[in-house]
């Protein structure tokens, strides 16, 4: 992780970040910016899942479940302590993040498949108590909620949605380069070695649940106050298969891959609308593949394809 | 509440409990041979369920025939499976095999879903039945499809049991199941028996799949809920124990059938339903996560 790779990686994200930003500019339809938009979302659920599945190698199935978390606290909290939009917001991702905090201190000693059991368990109790209380959360029916930049054009909405997601990115990157991204990937690769050289592995592994649930409750607070009417389905383990999907197609082993896998898919899903049903059987066929042949993602193997055409690997 | 409503309810449970020991027993064979937890076997369930549809009431079969061919085919579909997807963690091609399995079932069943939903579409069908008519003990009625269910799938699992016991196939599939490097050194044919039985779990999911399938309607989500059954229920019984799939169906289908009758308002109590058996999965995995027959592991 030297400076002549942030160098490197530098110039094709501002690249990147100057293509979101002129997208509206250049005459995108309403729609597509709507679909755009919702692709951010996904953006920020598949980056952090990234965080926590590529970095740390703890697997969860609690992400969608998380974003659902934070939507409705934020809808909530607004709606019963009056609470402002900001602060509802705020108070969904502190939540998010003590309930991340909590299921990765209780989880510590498990790993693999019977992490995976456990977060699905967590997840599908969260989905089923949203859905049964439905005095409070409306149930399936859906909770309304309030719009989040009053009389907002579409627009407004993108690049609040592309600033959050981007500064999020920053964020997680900043970490990741940091000692303690190292810690994470000391941990995932070898946990008893990672403790044996003194890195506090009780100690990340929460905090690493704890963060990428915050950043899912940050991601369902904003799309909760855009889309402005939320259900218990988006914290379905159907929805939770599209995010790792997405991430694994964009490549999970990095968050701006992974990221961009959820933009990217979110915008191609509504473009081949009219395959219907069969975009989401090639969709998973995709995710299949490359997790045995590519598990770097589509975005892993053109950045590789890219760098060792120039010969500087 | 009346004896009566107690035999019921108690009769419920038990029929509910067979075919998720069914589903379960699939996947604790799967579990205890390939160290994995199928996350596809929900929608491999699904999948018997609409092989049952399509030879009993497209093709018109008698039940009989529509039941097997739904184990027969879907037992190719996952001996195939094992083959190209989960055979190269055990051959050290996939970098972070714990990690892998588990991504790549859970894609596998986003994929399967997605393939039935487009397949026949998301509304529910309604294949013929098992057996019609009903049967009286007493005061108490019960369906007749209901028992013809719950009947073939005690058979199977006493097959399975007994196959498992006394056969040499049995023997091979325990032995690698206890130590899989000790069963290769003794001359098991690993990976074909590894094959064998990912096709034998892929086959107990669907049987249960299409016996069910005529009581409650096929769709393309009908195995969300049942596999997360089978997950509480191995869990509770220790992932890979065969016992443990059997005893934990018996303990969760009670636990459901009374424990609706906890909370007084019926509607929440009917949606905290499928809540319960989650809090012993999170409970069992805290306090004990090699269930209540597994082996001890120093990494769970």
């Amino acid at each position: 992780m030297s400076g002549i790779l942030r160098h490197r990686a530098a110039l094709p994200c501002l690249v990147l970040l100057a293509a979101f930003a002129a997208l509206p500019l250049l005459g995108l339809p309403d729609y597509w910016i709507y679909t755009t938009t919702i692709g951010f979302y996904y953006a920020l659920l598949t980056a952090s899942w990234s965080l926590l599945v590529g970095f740390v190698g703890r697997i969860s199935f609690a992400q969608t479940a998380m974003a659902g978390l934070g939507a409705y606290s934020a809808v909530l909290l607004g709606q019963h302590l009056g609470l402002s939009i900001f602060s509802g917001l705020v108070a969904g991702v502190v939540l998010a993040a003590l309930v991340g905090l909590a299921i990765g201190w209780l989880t510590l000693r498990l790993h693999g498949a019977y992490l995976g059991l456990t977060t699905i368990a967590f997840a599908e109790i969260l989905r089923i108590a949203v859905t049964a209380e439905h005095g409070l959360t409306k149930g399936s029916l859906g909770l309304p909620a309030e719009a989040l930049i009053p009389n907002g054009t579409r627009q407004n909405y993108y690049y609040l949605f592309l600033a959050v997601t981007v500064a999020s990115l920053l964020v997680m990157a900043a970490l990741l380069r940091s000692r303690v991204g190292l810690f994470f990937q000391a941990i995932r690769e070898d946990e008893d070695g990672a403790a044996s050289l003194g890195v506090r592995v009780t100690l990340w592994k929460t905090l690493a649940f704890a963060i990428s649930s915050a950043f899912a409750g940050l991601a369902g607070g904003l799309y909760a106050h855009f889309i402005q009417l939320i259900t218990p389905s988006m914290m379905s383990l159907q929805e939770m298969g599209f995010v790792l999907a997405m991430a694994v197609i964009g490549g999970f082993h990095n968050i701006l891959f992974a990221a961009l896998g959820g933009v990217g898919l979110q915008f191609l899903l509504e473009l081949l609308r009219e395959m219907g049903e069969w975009r989401l059987v090639v969709f998973g066929a995709v995710a299949i593949a490359m997790l045995r042949f590519a598990p770097n993602g589509v975005f892993g193997l053109l950045a590789g394809a890219f760098s060792s055409k120039r010969g500087d690997r | 509440m009346s004896l009566l409503a107690i035999f019921e309810q108690a009769l419920n449970g038990l029929i509910i409990s067979t075919l998720y020991a069914l589903t379960a027993l699939g996947l604790s064979i799967i579990f205890g041979v390939l160290r994995i937890v199928n996350f596809a076997h929900g929608e491999i369930y699904m999948l018997g369920g609409y092989v049952y549809y399509c030879a009993a009431s497209v093709l018109g079969l008698p039940p009989v025939v529509a039941v097997a061919s739904a184990v027969l085919v879907l037992m190719a579909a996952g001996a195939l499976i094992e083959r190209s997807l989960i055979r190269p963690v055990h051959e050290g091609k996939v970098d972070r095999p714990d990690e892998y399995a588990i991504m790549i079932t859970f894609a596998l069943s986003v994929f399967l879903l997605n393939f039935a939903n487009s397949v026949f579409g998301p509304w529910p069908q309604r294949p013929a039945p098992l057996f019609r008519g009903r049967v009286e003990i007493g005061e108490l009625i019960i369906s007749g499809d209901r028992l013809a269910a719950a009947g073939a799938g005690v058979l199977l699992i006493l097959t399975t049991v007994l196959v498992l016991r006394y056969t040499w196939l049995g023997k091979a599939v325990r032995a690698i199941s206890q130590d899989r490097g000790a069963a290769e050194i003794f001359g098991v044919d690993v990976s074909r028996y590894s094959m064998l039985s990912f096709g034998i779990g892929t086959a107990l999911a669907a049987a249960a799949g299409a016996l069910i399938g005529p009581v409650f309607n096929v769709t393309p989500i009908m195995g969300v809920i049942p596999v997360i059954k089978a997950y509480i229920i191995v869990v509770l019984g220790g992932l890979g124990s065969i016992p443990g799939a059997i005893v934990g169906a018996l303990i969760l289908g009670q636990v459901e059938s009374f424990a609706t009758i906890l909370i007084p308002d019926t509607s929440r109590a009917l949606a905290y339903k499928d809540a319960y058996g989650l809090v012993v999965l999170v409970l069992i995995l805290l306090v004990r996560p090699q269930g209540l027959f597994g082996k001890r592991e120093r990494r769970a």
